[in-house]
């Protein structure tokens, strides 16, 4: 079944136009890729199309939606989720129950589906899905592709010929994004219209079939994936410090979470100055690593200050104002108001945030939410700082705004940066130090072949 | 077990806690309580803190009851200059805090043994209203993520700024409110996620669900409930006839056994 949008938009209700004059037809067995910078209007485009925003929204939405010639809108919920399928971004937070069993169930227990159905329809979806783990495990616990991965199986049991995903690929590595992209692709061969929000394009790409781009809050234009453009980040590696003081060292670190062993015997020394990108799969043990500079778990030896941005910039946001959120650091630790003034013009300008300073951090986007955590880190200039996964759901602008802040440092501070990036730790980083199995395989510099 | 039966079986213990007034028989019934938590696949680290928290929250109570007790007749049990333990608080603060220890013991165990939808579905099929079955289950599924948000809120805070403590009550006071400000914009998105995850999959508050497992007691459940209540029942009655009686509205030689029971154990 075909998904068609006529003419829809949408306006918040502060006046704020999301969406204007949408006019899109995504085909049977379709995939299609919706991108565009932040703020573009790719999730109300798809909240829109999904039935959420009329349904939902405190906006005012114009134009149509059908699918298969039909409004989904009006029809009841369990027939409404037989006609479109929806996963957002974060798969932790979709998650209903406490068994991949039972997540798969959910939908099917809603629509009304005997026993032995449900039961035969789970068979199907779990030998297509081939996790390799329990049913009944609790689906929290997998890793962030295995979840997602359970999260769409789970959105789309009850065989709704239209799924739409928003970011389902920011929280993922490689090896994830992979596995569910070939999902994707199946679902795609079986009929399902699959239209994916995404930035990342560089893997979007070649899977997708055609491609929507937004602009301002309109489709301005729809291509083939090959007459796009992926943009290369121009940005540049903050300039070396060979042979600085080590500021922050692990030898042989070993940690792990209860019975699993994380670290098995990590040696890694950071020098004043340098940047460091840690690369590997999820659950390699990236963030653990950071958490051990950090001071969160023992086993770093650290000099001066350290200020970590956690995975979640949601976490690291207190204060009513982003030119507070911003200031709080230089401010607490005595920094000068003059001089805490410069330094938060600066960094808000590299991070493209200064019309933004009077907002409340809370209340802007996620990529806008992350630029203002990364600053409000910045801003302190600490001796080392660390950043976990500082591009998740970043288009291309964002994330060479987000490095270019760290550029911005004084010479002298330190960052490592866990990220699934490759072109972004080549370009940016003194060193990448790739994570495998528990320990550092190899650390190589980005001249390196 | 049947997650129905271990919300009855929880709320029968809330009864005894409210009618059982001595600390003997309440700590009787803590130590129950706690029981099931030791065959849960939690790790002895948590058992532990669960055991020091709930120290901590007897010490704290029965020394403020005793110091602050201000009923009469009292008797001091301990004197030191004009600080004064009166025997009544001590009594009195033990009671409310194992009273306390024995509900949260007892909650935790349902809440970390249950999935929340099996939860959920046992509180909707006994009559608890749609909307606050939800809301009690989500609450309970999202406390420990929102209690690890809080932590890292705060870590956060400390990392960009000087230690908390390092400034005045008042001032360290309003910081910790400040730092709720984040874990409720996390909340509030999550819940839209949640919200969203539900309603596209096509669940619907007044359409009854056909469970793919049913809940289904089995054949000890019932009759391990019956001899609950009726103990329940059996306390609850003894406890209103010694009532009665202590206000000389009841009085017979037969029931003397009642009324020292009731004084002396319960």
């Amino acid at each position: 079944m075909s998904l068609v949008l006529v003419d829809c938009g949408y306006t918040y209700p502060d006046g704020t136009v999301g969406l204007k004059g949408v006019h899109l037809e995504a085909r049977a067995g379709e995939k299609l890729l919706v991108t565009g910078a932040s703020g573009s209007g790719k999730s109300t485009l798809i909240r829109l199309a999904a039935g959420l925003l009329q349904r939902h929204g405190d906006g005012l939405v114009t134009g149509s939606v059908s699918i298969g010639g039909r409004d989904p809108v009006p029809l009841p919920p369990a027939e409404r989720a037989s006609s479109v399928a929806f996963v957002s971004q974060i798969p932790t937070d979709q998650l209903i129950t406490g068994s991949i069993a039972d997540e798969l169930a959910f939908g099917l227990e809603s629509a009304g589906w005997s026993r032995e159905r449900i039961d035969a329809r789970i068979d199907e979806i779990w030998s297509r899905l081939g996790l390799g783990v329990s049913l009944h495990r609790d689906p929290s616990t997998l890793s962030g592709g295995q979840t997602q991965r359970v999260v769409v199986a789970a959105a789309t049991a009850v065989g709704a010929p239209v799924l739409l995903l928003d970011e389902p690929l920011a929280q993922l590595d490689s090896e994830g994004i992979a596995e569910l992209l070939l999902l994707l692709s199946e679902l795609a061969e079986d009929g399902v219209t699959v239209v994916v929000v995404e930035h990342r394009l560089e893997v979007c790409l070649p899977w997708a079939d055609r491609v929507v781009v937004l602009k301002n809050g309109a489709i301005s234009r729809i291509c083939n994936p090959s007459e796009v453009q992926v943009s290369k980040s121009a940005g540049q590696t903050r300039a070396a410090a060979p042979g600085g003081a080590v500021v922050a060292q692990v030898r042989d670190l070993r940690f792990g979470y209860g019975e699993t062993p994380v670290l098995k015997g990590v040696d890694l020394a950071i020098r004043a100055g340098e940047s460091v990108a840690l690369l590997g799969p999820n659950g390699v043990g990236k963030s653990t690593l950071l958490a051990a500079f950090s001071g969160e778990i023992p086993g770093a030896v650290t000099t001066g200050r350290v200020v970590d941005v956690p995975q979640d910039p949601d976490l690291a946001l207190f204060c009513s104002t982003v030119r507070e959120e911003l200031a709080f650091g230089p401010t607490d630790w005595g920094i000068s108001p003059t001089e805490t003034d410069e330094r938060v013009a600066r960094v808000a300008a590299s991070l493209g945030i200064s019309g933004l300073m009077d907002r409340a951090p809370q209340a802007l986007s996620r990529g806008q939410r992350l630029r203002v955590a990364v600053g409000a880190a910045v801003t302190t200039e600490p001796a080392l700082l660390l950043l976990d996964e500082p591009t998740a759901g970043q288009d291309r602008e964002s994330i060479d705004g987000i490095m270019d802040a760290l550029v911005a440092l004084p010479g002298e501070t330190s960052v490592i940066f866990a990220t699934h990036d490759t072109e972004l730790a080549r370009r940016r980083a003194h060193r990448i130090a790739f994570l495998s199995d528990g320990v550092i395989a190899r650390i190589v510099e980005p001249g390196d072949p | 077990m049947d997650p129905r039966t271990r919300l009855l079986l929880l709320l029968a213990l809330g009864a005894l806690a409210v009618l059982l007034d001595r600390p003997s028989s309440l700590l009787l019934l803590a130590v129950v309580a706690s029981m099931p938590l030791l065959g849960l696949p939690i790790g002895w680290v948590w058992r532990r803190r669960a055991l020091v928290m709930a120290a901590a929250v007897v010490w704290a109570t029965v020394l403020s009851q005793g110091l602050f007790y201000g009923d009469v007749p009292r008797e001091p049990l301990l004197s030191l200059g004009p600080v004064v333990l009166y025997r009544e608080g001590v009594a009195h603060g033990l009671v409310q805090s194992l009273r306390l220890v024995a509900m949260t013991f007892a909650g935790l165990a349902v809440a970390v043994s249950t999935p929340p939808d099996r939860l959920f579905a046992a509180l909707v099929r006994l009559r608890c209203p749609y909307a606050v079955a939800f809301l009690a289950v989500t609450a309970i599924r999202f406390v420990p993520v929102v209690g690890r948000e809080l932590w890292l809120v705060r870590r956060a805070r400390q990392r960009r700024g000087r230690p908390l403590s390092a400034r005045s009550p008042w001032a360290w006071g309003r910081q910790e409110l400040l730092l709720l400000r984040p874990v409720v914009a996390r909340s509030l998105r999550r819940s839209r996620a949640l919200a969203e995850a539900l309603d596209t999959r096509g669940f619907d508050p007044d359409v009854p669900r056909r469970l793919r497992r049913p809940l289904k007691m089995r054949i000890w459940e019932p009759a391990l409930l019956t001899a609950v209540w009726s103990g329940v029942f059996a306390i609850g009655s003894m406890e209103v006839l010694y009532r009665a009686y202590l206000a000389e509205l009841v009085y017979s030689p037969a029931l003397r056994p009642v009324f020292g029971l009731v004084r002396n154990w319960l």
